[in-house]
């Protein structure tokens, strides 16, 4: 075997680094396990093929970086034995031998290592097969290139459905105002849009009637005030009792804003039914009717939610995906990409959101998709055009006015206080609509009271952010990204007005003097509004990058950078100083949900010995490898609740030969019993290493749901790299041993829990699995 | 500042708008200062003129042959000062679009309204019987469970049947989720 292994190297030698090989041969000989004799051949045909040998190591190198990575960084304490291929789960073959293997529990961690190595089987089984005919040659390139279609895929649907909430959000939120009879399905700008009356102050037209003008009055005067009222009143109360009714009757996880579930799962956790179809049509909906009922919500966080459920969705359509949870997460994490891409109509911030905030495992094969996929969904969307003018999103402004160097100062102040205001709430969501806030200004420069617009100004944002909260509570499909946008928008254009008051009061400070002495309004206070909405999402979202991008691409203003980076620093800096996590992150930690963030670091000295389960005085229940029956596994399973148990060569030993999860046994041991015969309580289950398998009684041969290269450490591994293993492989458990012989488990509840317990934090609050 | 008004000029080029003239799914959209205020009259505060002219193909799409047409009366010859300021977009939109989405919109809401009411008011009279056998499924389904039965069921039974297995396995999910969302609060709380 030894020799294999090595000449394997050689076969593999040209590519860049040499996946751990190791393991192939042992899985080529339990794929084959009924028929040793023709273990030769598969690898001799292996081999035969150097060209895809190599193809096949240059494809699953990429997976493998991280890994490589480790094993660097790591002292050498660390064993990290086998990595991933051994698994033996051996692609199509043994799928189809016992239903369900390989999917998850609700509410479950994955595995990532373990799908991974899946993928790499199936891979290696396609490339395989792709010599024998013709039509093997074709599923081959089908599964090649259906990464690729199943990405576009999500983002023509992604932009299609956004075209459609669109539309649909506009038109409903017109409704509460009036109707075009003469084409109810358009609204009010789309009803005047060859109207030649329109002016930009009132936005009627003679098509467009008012509900008080449908009934039969006048358009003005206080009869038509008070009908108009109430027909408000009204539409708002049905839009908003039809959105929280439909989620609570067909799909309760269709509300809130859905990032930071969204984020846990692509972590790598299970949520049965989060991205499903009912959750999909639900939230498209309810967005729709929410949007248009006035409340204080924006579509963005949900956007990103429904891209994500088409993705998952889609993903079905392609086994390569939709049946591996880890390679199904590639795949969502360039939905989510398009859903930012269609929200804002910024394709590259959606890229950078999904890197920076939502993602977890983030390769740059997945990058290339997330940008293709945003592309294509900004296309689509662009090419429904559902707002009749050449931008994608309603809230397009366009500033060409410079910024002068001292303003600099105001921006990073704006950043501050964008800050202040989220930490008074994590929870909090704040609502203001752009044209409330436009109007309101307006208002003010038109006449000589500036003063009242500041008061105005001042009131809305004390309102906004009142019923923002409320509404984030609320179980209606909302996100938070535009009420940040809009409360910081609102403080934004206090400052601003200050400062414009500031210099237009005292031109000859030298701050202002080189810019402002001719006159000319030198400060445009709906600059400091931009940068002030970038500042509060970037103090309740903690984003940097990618709001900067995403601000410039919404705006348009790509000379604001500048400004637009000061603040969104600044905001970072005082958010993190006075307050640990962003608003996502606040809610995963509420929620329980296990995320093990990337981006904090481990800091206490600890080893995996004080975190491993089980503690002193307690035994560690383990399968042995051959000498258990059918009746011993059961009663462990219903005696314990664990979700994997190691399995040892003899309990006395304890020597490790492998790893087997409580699901997979359940789903074996009870196909075993439907489909073979004579499996009775005294049958005796082999897992390995059993070398007489012709014994009379006929014996389980269960090697197959067995991990034979579980992760392992040592007991004086330090939890630094512990965690780090955690992070960075996606491990869901690893096996502690000492001198060799086995003496615990650590599973991924047990590094979360230690880690709330190192931060003085309640452990139990991390809930699931 | 002066003021500033919008001058809509739309071009009728669509086939669409054969039967209704006014809704057309392309338009030269000029915003303009009002001629009033090029003149220095501040005193004038009427509107400018709204005008439309019809069939203005793309390239037509400015100041010059679209607004000055109609305001020549008012501008006096003084075209250099006034064009300058007017803004002239050609837009189009797609009517069809608009209408076939608004309406399945509605459709799908209405739908998912009586549907909900269905479920509500009908469905408890109809299946009383059958709501005991949900609660004892506490677990979600997974493959390997559904597929035998499904199966079976497939052999024997009509496609009734197997839509009120796949309702009766969507309603235990919803159930499911519910206790998530509104009674254990431990999700989105």
């Amino acid at each position: 075997m030894v020799d294999i292994t090595a000449g394997l190297h050689q076969a593999t030698g040209g590519s860049v680094t040499t996946p751990t090989s190791h393991g192939t041969f042992q899985l080529y000989e339990h794929s084959t396990r009924n028929s040793n004799a023709s273990t030769n051949s598969y690898i001799a045909q292996y081999f035969s093929s150097s060209a895809e040998a190599h193809a096949n190591s240059v494809s699953t190198s990429e997976d493998m970086e991280t890994i490589d990575l480790v094993s660097e960084d790591t002292e050498p304490l660390v064993t990290i034995d086998h990595v991933g291929d051994a698994v033996l789960f051996s692609g199509m073959s043994a799928d189809d031998d016992i239903p369900g293997i390989g999917q998850y529990d609700d509410f479950h961690t994955i595995d990532w290592q373990r799908d991974i190595a899946r993928d790499r089987m199936r891979h290696r089984y396609i490339v395989k097969k792709r010599q024998d005919s013709i039509w093997d040659l074709i599923k081959g390139a089908h599964d090649a290139w259906s990464g690729w279609v199943c990405v576009l895929l999500v983002g023509v649907c992604t932009g299609i459905v956004a075209g459609v909430i669109d539309i649909g959000a506009s038109w409903m939120t017109d409704l509460k105002f009036g109707i075009c009879p003469q084409a109810f399905w358009l609204n009010r700008e789309q009803c005047c849009w060859s109207d030649t009356d329109t002016t930009f102050d009132t936005g009627n037209c003679s098509q467009w009637l008012t509900w008080p003008q449908v009934l039969g009055g006048q358009r003005e005067g206080p009869g038509a005030y008070i009908i108009s009222y109430l027909f408000y009143i009204v539409w708002a109360l049905i839009f908003a009792a039809l959105s929280a009714s439909l989620v609570r009757m067909f799909a309760p996880y269709a509300c809130g804003s859905g990032i930071p579930e969204i984020k846990t799962i692509l972590s790598g956790f299970i949520i049965r039914g989060y991205l499903g179809k009912w959750t999909l049509i639900i939230k498209v909906v309810g967005l729709i009717l929410s949007v248009s009922s006035g409340l204080s919500l924006g579509k963005e966080g949900p956007m990103v939610h429904i891209a994500s459920c088409l993705g998952n969705i889609l993903s079905y359509l392609f086994p390569k995906y939709g049946r591996n949870e880890a390679k199904k997460r590639e795949i969502l994490s360039a939905a989510a990409a398009a859903g930012v891409s269609v929200a804002f109509g910024a394709p590259i911030g959606g890229v950078l959101f999904s890197l920076e905030e939502v993602s977890y495992y983030f390769p740059l094969k997945t990058l290339w998709r997330s940008f293709f996929c945003a592309l294509i969904a900004a296309f689509i969307l662009r090419s429904i055009n559902p707002f009749g003018n050449e931008h994608s999103v309603l809230f397009f402004v366009e500033y060409n006015k410079p910024w002068i160097f001292f303003e600099l100062i105001p921006f990073v102040g704006l950043g501050i206080i964008g800050c202040g205001i989220s930490n008074s709430d994590p929870l909090c969501d704040y609502n203001r609509n752009f044209t409330d806030v436009n109007s309101a200004i307006e208002k003010a420069a038109a006449g000589p009271g500036v003063y009242r617009a500041i008061w105005l100004l001042v009131l809305a944002l004390i309102l906004k952010l009142v019923m923002t909260i409320f509404t984030f509570g609320i179980k209606v499909p909302c996100g938070l990204f535009i009420p940040s946008l809009a409360l910081g928008a609102i403080a934004g254009r206090i400052v601003g007005i200050g400062v414009e008051q500031l210099a237009y009061n005292y031109p000859k400070v030298w701050l202002f003097s080189g810019e402002c002495s001719t006159g000319d309004d030198c400060i445009t206070p709906g600059l400091y509004a931009m940068v002030g909405a970038a500042a509060v999402l970037g103090g309740v979202t903690r984003m940097t990058v990618s709001l900067v991008v995403i601000m410039f691409e919404l705006t348009g203003g790509v000379r604001y950078i500048v400004p637009l980076m000061a603040a969104a620093m600044a905001s970072k800096w005082v958010g993190d100083a006075l307050g640990r996590q962003g608003i996502y992150d606040a809610h995963i930690a509420l929620n329980g949900y296990p995320f093990l963030d990337s981006k904090d670091e481990f800091q206490h000295t600890s080893l995996a010995a004080d975190v491993m389960q089980p503690k002193r005085n307690e035994t560690l229940s383990v399968i042995t490898q051959d000498s258990m029956t059918v009746d011993d596994v059961e009663t462990l399973l219903k005696e314990t609740e664990h979700n994997g148990y190691p399995v040892v060569v003899s309990k006395e030993s304890q020597y490790l030969v492998g790893f087997v999860l409580r699901r997979d046994l359940n789903l074996a041991i009870a196909n075993a019993r439907r489909t073979m015969e004579g499996i009775t309580g005294q049958t005796v289950v082999i897992f390995a290493g059993s070398n007489q398998p012709l014994s009379p009684p006929p014996c389980l041969m269960l090697n197959r749901i067995l991990d034979m290269a579980p992760i392992t450490v040592t007991d004086q591994t330090p939890m630094e790299t512990v965690v780090d293993m955690f992070r960075k492989l996606g491990l869901r458990q690893t096996l502690v041993t000492h001198n060799g012989r086995l003496l615990g488990v650590i599973t991924k509840k047990d590094v979360l829990r230690h880690v709330k317990q190192m931060d003085n934090e309640d452990p139990n609050s991390v809930l699931f699995n | 500042m002066t003021l500033r008004f919008i001058v809509l000029i739309c071009a009728a080029t669509c086939a669409l708008a054969v039967s209704d003239h006014s809704y057309e799914d392309n338009r030269c959209k000029c915003v303009c200062p009002s001629p009033a205020a090029v003149l220095n009259d501040t005193a004038a505060a009427d509107r400018s003129p709204f005008m439309k002219s019809a069939n203005v193909p793309p390239n037509k799409c400015n100041c010059e042959s679209v607004i000055l047409p109609r305001v020549a009366d008012q501008i006096k010859g003084r075209e250099q000062e006034f064009c300058p300021r007017c803004e002239c977009k050609y837009e189009n939109r797609n009517t069809t679009i608009i209408k076939v989405v608004v309406i399945i919109v509605i459709w799908v809401i209405m739908l998912l309204v009586v549907y909900m009411g269905f479920l509500i008011c009908l469905d408890p009279l109809i299946n009383k019987r059958a709501k005991a056998s949900y609660q004892e499924h506490t677990n979600e389904d997974d493959e390997s469970t559904l597929g035998g039965p499904s199966q079976q069921m497939g052999a024997r039974g009509n496609v009734l049947n197997r839509v009120t297995h796949q309702q009766d396995k969507w309603k235990r999910q919803v159930r499911e989720q519910r206790r998530n969302i509104y009674d254990r609060h431990t999700m989105l709380n």
